[in-house]
């Protein structure tokens, strides 16, 4: 009995020395051992969860902190906010970051959704496959290159701007188009958009079952009838969801825009940017008050996204 | 009339999307495709026409500048360093979780998620105040490490070190979620213990059975994160750090066919590893694909 309790718990309870000690065996050891358990699983997470710690929750709590902390004297202070509300220009840039982000998601929502309609009753699997390889590469394409891809082609001497002037005798720019202004940056902007979409309706159209149409159908529906009594609100919150995921990757933007207006453009990012470089006319505490609204857009954003997602995940019984 | 008919339709079976097959959908596609493709060609015909004509001159002057090989061999450097970084670090971290730890995988869904709402630029803000500026609340919560970082012997303040630690951060969500994804599809426990009982330990365990299983989401894994960091231009400008997107950033001021010509190039660049990621994942079991699709294109 002695050396068979020293090997331990699975030893005793395949002994043969009856059914009730192992069990007791086995009941009073188990507490030791799991606690001996639990701390080598949660030992095996400590690489990288310092990791995580290092250089990703702590640059957040330092922003956090020191939005509520004056940048010069370190005391506690409301007066980042204060001035973040009371200058219009940071209020300005808030206002072009989100219309610009509304803007281009729903630009690319919609027209993205009809896109994604049109690959999904494509017949041909081929075309299918192909097309959504297509556009995850445009979703990936996007920054600096992107921007430089639409100044050559829009930009003053760009390669379309051109075209159209010699062949139709417009002049785009003096009809008052520039791509280096907001609504430049929204054209821009829908490129990374409108792949993205489709890359994210079609399996969710996947989820509409052949069925319903069927059953539609039977009832008389028409094709209109159909999609808008049926089809649409089973897929109202996976296009919500989508539409938020368009809004935040065009809200944290920063590349593009940099690169296509070089700062000129009022954006949040920008202003932030501005902060990093050592920008005199914007000091610390007021960056990081920026950040932190930037944070709190995000955050409504993408507690839609995660609620419009566990409602699809309600409707699809998963 | 017209009722009957449409009663009848169902009957005929895939005769309904045939009559759609013209309808506003595809001519929407059309016009989608048209939008993605036509900025592509107007730039490899703006690249193409340089000062002198049409020619390959501004692909001839690219390769012989110095500094393009210079900043691609950084970028390169970066990537590979990111890559390795963050396969190594999430890997076994996420098979460790599902194996012993189930109960922290809503920790690893949160960290794998705050890159979201903490994009590249509000992530650079926060670096360069934790690892530029003393701050006595940081030491503490670091445990110390953040001082024994910023000083000398292992200073990484706006160094490449740090630069990359950071992008294994910013590919996270795209990272963490195809690997955790196809880590799902298999039954850890069984292969676990078979491997067990068959005198197998853990890291082997983890390097001959599990790994081969879950090559499809590694793979997948890398090539974002390397065709991220190719691209990425936020945190280096603002640290600092001249990588190739900077330099393109630079030409683009100046020579905007070259930088046309080199848009291409990083065209050609996504391409590449966004063609590698479907080739992988095809051969390899399909997972969860809708959620990988999803994380294929955050950081812009």
């Amino acid at each position: 009995m002695q050396p068979q309790v020293a090997r331990g718990v699975t030893d005793v309870a395949t002994s043969t020395t009856g059914s009730r000690s192992p069990a007791k065996a086995r009941i009073r050891r188990l507490p030791s051992r799991s606690w001996s358990y639990i701390i080598t699983s949660w030992l095996g997470l400590v690489p990288f969860l310092l990791f995580c710690l290092l250089f990703e929750l702590l640059p957040a709590v330092v922003i956090i902190e020191g939005s509520f902390t004056d940048s010069n004297t370190g005391v506690a202070t409301l007066n980042n906010y204060q001035r973040l509300f009371s200058q219009a220009s940071n209020l300005h840039a808030f206002q072009t970051s989100v219309s610009i982000s509304l803007v281009t998601a729903l630009l690319g929502a919609a027209f993205g959704f009809l896109a994604a309609l049109g690959v999904y009753n494509l017949r041909t699997g081929w075309w299918r496959n192909f097309l959504i390889g297509f556009s995850s590469i445009a979703a990936n394409f996007a920054g600096v290159p992107l921007a430089f891809a639409f100044i050559a082609t829009l930009g003053v001497t760009g390669f379309v701007t051109v075209a159209i002037h010699d062949w139709l005798h417009i002049s785009l720019y003096d009809l008052g188009f520039s791509v280096y202004t907001f609504w430049g940056l929204v054209l821009v902007y829908t490129y990374f958009q409108l792949p993205l979409m489709i890359l994210v309706t079609v399996p969710a159209l996947s989820a509409l079952r052949p069925e319903w149409k069927e059953a539609a159908t039977n009832l008389g529906a028409s094709s209109f009838t159909y999609w808008w009594r049926v089809a649409l609100p089973i897929l109202l919150p996976s296009l919500i969801a989508a539409a938020m995921l368009l809004f935040a990757n065009a809200f944290g933007a920063y590349a593009t825009a940099f690169a296509l207006a070089q700062g000129n453009i009022n954006l949040v990012p920008i202003l932030i940017g501005f902060v990093v470089a050592g920008n005199v006319d914007i000091d610390t505490g007021l960056g990081n008050a920026l950040a932190v609204g930037m944070i709190v857009v995000l955050l409504v954003a993408l507690t839609l996204y995660t609620a419009m997602l566990r409602r699809v995940n309600v409707w699809q019984g998963k | 009339m017209a009722t009957a008919s449409r009663v009848l339709q169902p009957s005929q079976g895939k005769s309904v999307p045939v009559r759609r097959s013209f309808g506003l959908d595809k001519l929407f596609l059309l016009l989608v495709i048209l939008y993605l493709i036509v900025p592509l060609g107007a730039t490899l015909a703006f690249g193409l026409s340089g000062a002198n004509g049409i020619g390959f001159s501004t692909y001839q002057q690219i390769f012989s500048d110095p500094n393009f090989s210079a900043t691609l061999l950084l970028s390169l450097g970066l990537a590979f360093a990111s890559t390795i970084l963050a396969i190594v670090l999430v890997t076994p971290t996420a098979y460790w979780v599902q194996l012993r730890l189930p109960r922290a995988r809503p920790l690893l869904d949160f960290l794998s998620l705050v890159p979201f709402a903490v994009p590249a630029i509000v992530l650079s803000l926060g670096l360069v105040q934790v690892y530029g500026s003393s701050n006595s609340l940081v030491n503490v919560l670091s445990l110390g490490l953040v001082p024994l970082l910023s000083n000398p012997p292992f200073n990484i303040v706006n160094t490449p070190p740090l630069l990359a630690c950071s992008y294994v951060i910013i590919a996270l969500p795209f990272v963490y979620r195809p690997i955790d994804n196809s880590l799902r599809a298999i039954n850890t426990a069984v292969l676990t213990e078979a491997a067990y009982s068959l005198g197998s330990g853990w890291w082997r365990t983890f390097l001959t059975v599990i790994l081969p299983n879950i090559w499809p989401g590694v793979i997948s894994a890398a090539l974002l994160t390397f065709s991220t960091v190719m691209g990425e231009f936020t945190l280096a400008s603002l640290f600092g750090i001249f990588t190739f997107p900077i330099y393109l950033n630079t030409v683009g001021q100046n020579e905007p066919h070259e930088a046309a010509s080199l848009a291409i190039l990083s065209f050609i660049f996504t391409l590449i590893c966004v063609l590698g990621i479907i080739f992988f994942v095809r051969r390899g079991a399909g997972g969860a694909r809708r959620e990988d699709q999803i994380e294929i294109a955050a950081v812009k």
